[in-house]
């Protein structure tokens, strides 16, 4: 008789680029999880950690983080993941981070410890409008920004921020970091895909991710997710996890809205910045048009 | 040279100019700090509490990769290994942060993560998570001229009170550009960090102040600041959640002893969250918000 099969233990990364829908979906699996009678509340998300949140890597350091430069918590990060293994389990834990080496050539979210991946990805013509007021800054500067090979979050020397510096590098790398890296087991997943149709798509990523995946669960999930439900509630309690500067977090939740705020320069600039991507993954046509 | 902090006297091997200088022979010393061998393989006999601690009823091992391997013993000896070429200050840094509040653990004290600042003939201690502004907010506190008696590591002890730890603050250059404090005379922490050493006058009298206010920082999206006091039932998860380095405390065998001297704190002081926007400068609002607070519940 063979021994029986060790249950599965490791993480599953939530990733995606800022403001590509990560939100909703760890809204969605809170639903999913508590499968109650009414709408989980925005303000009492839970399940799984960030990446990048100090506080939970500093109770696993032992020390601050705070006495450490960026590159050597980054360092030290991959054991941190690392002993997620001593429990048994999967947990699900949500990154803004592209899939990076640390300096020593290992990568950061621990290959060891990653069990895979739902990679969630929107077109970047709305990811800039969306980004920009995220952010606070002019479209331009959020286009600049989305193109920059360097561009991280929290990366500052000079103060102390709730997360550590996550690297996010330019939306076509980022994306590449995710969707190439050989056998990273990642389910690559279009915010657009999840809109049109969110019950088969998030039922798909539910299953890739070791969730409950029944049909009647996943539709209730669903109908406690709706964007006017997330809306209602960020207007009548407010949102914690909207940036201080932004005026709200769930702003549209639609696809398309770049045709309303962009210039045509814009729209120029982002093409000819991630063509190639956008191409692939379906937001221009074969001759640079975009399908949206 | 002897050099005190919490009421105790330290003979120390790596200079600890932060600490008071103290009279007394070395055979009087409270604590040894010394350097020696730590070994590489964690704590024999002990618990792996982390990827780089191990804990035991007697003894923390701590692994700052690069930097030093700490071994910290029975509440009165701290071993430091360190990584060859490491500077002074980066040894100190680790030293004087987890392996003191490991120490202090050991000998029984219940130990927050916070600043502690006094008022009169009492304290007050904000608690709250690593860049919440505990340093900027105790800043502020020394510049209207109330003395800062701890920072980051505030010790209670049996009887409700603060002993007092090293004199400074250690602020990070946007909190000191924001208070007028210029850093150009001041040390850095450590040679890769923009975070500077502020030295503040020791503490008048007494070097154990009876704690009065505890106040848990919360940055919120919202406008104001706000305090709102926390109930006595509800005080103690709070406590319990800003206790120095808390994961480490049952591997240490100190779980129930612990959580007894925060059930005895928790009915000795007054508790309140102190809630203020994450956007903006709102520090001195927010020692206006507190001293009033005080006032009206003295």
């Amino acid at each position: 008789m063979s021994a029986p099969e060790a249950a599965p233990r490791g993480i599953y990364w939530l990733a995606s680029y800022p403001k590509s829908g990560n939100t909703w979906f760890r809204v969605l699996i809170n639903n999913l999880l508590a499968d109650g009678p009414a709408p989980v509340s925005i303000n009492a998300l839970d399940h799984g950690s960030i990446s990048s949140a100090r506080s939970w890597l500093d109770g696993l350091l032992g020390y601050a983080s705070a006495n450490l430069s960026a590159d050597e918590i980054d360092r030290l990060r991959p054991a941190l993941y690392r002993w997620s293994l001593r429990r048994p389990g999967i947990v699900h834990h949500k990154t803004h981070e592209a899939w990076t080496q640390t300096v020593d050539g290992e990568p950061l979210l621990c290959r060891q410890a990653t069990l895979g991946a739902v990679y969630l990805l929107r077109n970047p013509l709305d990811v800039a409008v969306s980004a920009a007021a995220h952010w606070r800054c002019s479209i331009d500067a959020a286009i600049e920004r989305m193109g920059a090979p360097d561009a991280a979050l929290s990366n500052t020397r000079t103060s102390l921020r709730p997360h550590v510096r996550q690297r996010l590098l330019s939306w076509s790398q980022h994306i590449c970091s995710w969707t190439d890296t050989p056998d990273l087991n990642c389910l690559v997943l279009r915010y657009e895909d999840l809109l049109a149709d969110t019950a088969a798509q998030f039922g798909r990523a539910s299953a890739h991710l070791g969730l409950p995946s029944d049909p009647a669960r996943i539709a209730r999930a669903v109908q406690h997710s709706r964007f006017d439900e997330l809306a209602r509630q960020e207007r009548e309690q407010g949102f914690r996890e909207r940036p201080p500067d932004a005026q709200r977090f769930f702003r549209a939740g639609r696809r398309g809205g770049w045709r309303q705020q962009l210039t045509p320069a814009q729209v120029a600039r982002l093409i000819a910045d991630h063509g190639a991507l956008m191409q692939r993954h379906g937001y221009v046509d074969c001759s640079g048009e975009p399908c949206d | 040279m002897l050099r005190a902090a919490y009421g105790l006297r330290f003979d120390s091997a790596l200079p600890l100019p932060e600490l008071l200088p103290t009279d007394g022979l070395a055979a009087d010393a409270d604590v040894q700090v010394r350097f020696g061998n730590v070994d590489e393989a964690g704590l024999a006999g002990g618990t792996q509490v982390g990827p780089f601690a191990w804990a035991s009823p007697d003894a923390l091992w701590l692994q700052v990769p690069r930097i030093a391997r700490y071994l910290v013993r029975r509440g009165c000896e701290i071993v430091i290994d360190p990584a060859p070429g490491i500077d002074d200050d980066s040894l100190r840094l680790f030293l004087l942060g987890s392996c003191v509040g490991a120490l202090l653990f050991q000998r029984g004290l219940l130990v927050l993560h916070g600043n502690a600042v006094q008022i009169g003939e009492h304290c007050l201690v904000c608690v709250g998570p690593s860049g919440a502004g505990k340093s900027t907010l105790a800043a502020a506190f020394l510049r209207r001229g109330y003395p800062v008696i701890a920072d980051d590591v505030t010790p209670v002890d049996q009887h409700g009170r603060v002993l007092a730890g090293i004199p400074r603050i250690k602020l990070w250059q946007d909190s000191a550009s924001a208070l007028s404090i210029n850093t150009e005379p001041l040390r850095r922490i450590r040679p890769v960090l923009e975070k500077f050493d502020v030295p503040v006058p020791a503490p008048p009298g007494d070097t154990a102040v009876p704690l009065r206010w505890v106040y848990l920082l919360q940055p919120e999206n919202r406008a104001d600041v706000a305090i709102e006091a926390v109930p006595g039932l509800q005080r103690f998860m709070p406590l319990r959640d800003n206790t120095y380095r808390q994961n480490f405390l049952a591997g240490m065998g100190l779980g129930s002893e612990h959580l007894a001297l925060i059930g005895r704190l928790a009915s000795q002081v007054r508790l309140s969250r102190l809630r203020r926007p994450t956007a903006g400068f709102t520090v001195e609002a927010m020692v206006d918000a507190i001293l009033d607070d005080v006032a009206a519940h003295p």
